[in-house]
């Protein structure tokens, strides 16, 4: 990825869910759910069909199951609010004229944090640092995932037209104001853009976690991985999947929900 | 560029980098299924004296005692006339095994429980006396692969600890940690891997087999827990002939219950391979035979604590040894 300041950011916005307000009905609504309750009831009619030795039913049964799923929700909810609270605030920052000096190093330091895998920072934690376990797993994937919020950011503020904010201005609202009431706003569909695509990666990157205590989706494709089980890895990755799918629809939810009216 | 425009393109070539990996695999995996007879192109006379003309590729797994048996093996038939190709460093037992049926290899060294447990199917519980035995018969017999004749070597199992805690707390076998967990229940943390924790012969056999319960599993990267033992963890699962217990300064628990299924080290080819050169296992023998726990060791520990090559290593120890002769 290329780290030079973004100096023309309002060319393209990285997703352009321009899905018009109106145009999901309570059937577009409710295809994802009831497509992932479908996928939920073959898994478990599959697995119940198959006759399971003791290595499968260690991992295959419905308490180690759901503490995984949980542990998966909670290290990508975690690690998304955590990401969200730093890469917003920088991001309005950052856009701020008095920092445009600096953007391009800050950037570039994100962008190394990008650069890194995930799994590379939870083994540094771990043999550097002796830094193990849920919290250690937050710190990577927050690494990971802060730029493409932050410059969604940038890009959502920086596409505000300036004649709109001169007119905001002209009218005697405060530049706070103007932040808070005009370009946050209109800058809030490319923020959530961001923000989903963090959620998605983290859902994805959370199943690294389990080579550093930390649990989650990952226990499971790395136990069936191990032990040569087809079965627990297809059991694990299918249960990541449908996660990232439910906890992209509900995004998708809130991002209509959040969009300004009239956009 | 813009930055956006950056991190686009960088999606974008996630994406064609994903798409050619699914058509490599894809590919890899119809390679799988035909069954092409490759390998052994040699004429190969059979007469059980030298190796000229055999063409052999020599595979082995990803980790180190696996790539270094495999370079040994190299060398030893390339000296008795044989031409190599070199397959090391496969990733994963089941991916290795799979390779040796398909033919893209035609032999590597694996584990005797190894053979019972995860490729013959068979539980822990049920265990034969005579491992090595049971696995080569039902192997041949199943699945037309030979296993010759095992190295002394042990490769399994164990728990070990830090070797100024296992000093301090007179710790020897498997039973005096059973004894210090139940007195320590505070400080009796396992570092483990996720095979070890889900194995019936790994984690919960040894638990019930001594007794045992740890007061908290730490899940962890196998290469990880070698550094956490006697930290974050004064318990820890290691492999007996891993060179990482010397540099770590780790002490192994004895099993004195015998609880750990064998793991003995055996070059395993698929039966035409042996039968179209059978001079393999006469030439394998004493190389095998010289083989014992501590040599393994220390050759690991060359590889994964001095730093040297692999390839460097085993042609050092054959010279060493006399047994290129």
């Amino acid at each position: 990825m290329s780290v030079t300041a973004p100096t023309t950011l309002r060319e393209r916005p990285p997703r352009g869910p321009r899905r018009t307000r109106s145009g999901r009905s309570l059937v577009g609504y409710l295809t994802m759910p009831v497509f992932l309750v479908l996928v939920g009831v073959v898994l478990y009619l599959y697995v119940h069909a198959q006759d399971l030795d003791s290595i499968e039913v260690r991992s295959l049964n419905a308490s180690r199951l759901t503490k995984a799923v949980w542990e998966s929700v909670q290290l990508t909810v975690v690690s998304t609010v955590l990401v969200i609270a730093i890469a917003v605030p920088l991001g309005v920052l950052l856009t701020r004229p008095f920092t445009r000096r600096i953007r391009p190093y800050i950037l570039a330091v994100f962008n190394i944090g990008q650069a890194i895998p995930t799994i590379g920072i939870f083994v540094l934690l771990a043999v550097a640092f002796l830094f193990l376990g849920f919290k250690a797993a937050i710190v990577g994937l927050v690494l990971y995932t802060v730029v493409p919020v932050l410059l969604n950011t940038m890009v959502g503020l920086e596409q505000v037209d300036d004649s709109i904010l001169e007119a905001g201005r002209g009218m005697g609202i405060s530049k706070f104001g103007v932040l808070r009431t005009i370009e946050l706003p209109l800058s809030i569909p490319i923020i959530l853009a961001g923000v989903r695509t963090a959620l998605i990666i983290n859902v994805g990157t959370a199943t690294l976690a389990t080579y550093i205590n930390a649990g989650g989706t990952g226990d499971i494709i790395v136990a069936g991985l191990s032990t040569n089980r087809t079965l627990v890895q297809i059991v694990g990755a299918v249960l990541t999947a449908m996660l990232a799918l439910f906890i992209d629809y509900l995004a998708g939810v809130a991002e209509d929900l959040l969009r300004p009216k009239g956009l | 560029m813009t930055n956006q425009e950056g991190s686009v393109s960088v999606m974008k070539r996630k994406t064609t980098t994903l798409a050619a990996l699914a058509i490599v695999l894809g590919l890899a995996l119809t390679g799988c299924g035909s069954d092409s007879s490759a390998g052994g192109g040699g004429t190969g006379d059979g007469t059980g004296g030298k190796l000229a003309g055999a063409d052999l590729t020599v595979g082995s797994k990803e980790f180190t005692e696996s790539i270094l048996l495999a370079k040994i093996t190299a060398q030893v038939l390339k000296n008795a006339g044989a031409s190599i190709t070199d397959k090391t460093g496969i990733s994963g037992s089941a991916t290795v095994r799979e390779a040796l049926k398909a033919s893209e290899i035609d032999m590597y060294w694996d584990y005797t429980g190894t053979g019972w447990v995860n490729i013959l199917g068979h539980t822990t519980t049920d265990v034969p006396k005579d491992l090595y035995q049971a696995v080569s018969t039902e192997d041949l017999k199943k699945n037309n692969v030979a296993w010759l004749e095992p190295a002394p070597f042990e490769d399994t199992y164990r728990i070990a600890v830090a070797s100024e805690f296992a000093k301090g707390n007179d710790l020897k076998t498997m039973s005096d940690a059973a004894g210090y967990v139940k007195a320590h229940p505070d400080n009796g943390a396992v570092c483990a891997a996720s095979e070890f924790i889900n194995r019936d012969d790994g984690l919960p056999g040894l638990e019930k087999a001594y007794g045992l319960k740890f007061s908290n599993v730490v899940e962890l990267d196998l290469g990880l827990v070698y550094t956490q033992i006697g930290k974050k963890c004064p318990f820890g699962e290691v492999f007996s002939t891993d060179g990482r217990i010397i540099s770590n300064n780790l002490t192994v628990l004895e099993d004195d219950k015998n609880f750990f299924v064998e793991y003995r080290g055996a070059l395993t080819l698929r039966k035409e391979t042996l039968d179209k050169f059978p001079a393999i296992a006469d030439i394998m023998a004493p190389v095998s035979a010289a083989l014992t726990n501590k040599v393994i060791t220390d050759l690991n520990a060359k590889v994964d604590v001095d730093g040297q090559k692999p390839q460097d290593v085993a042609s050092k120890w054959l010279a060493d040894e006399g047994l290129l002769g």
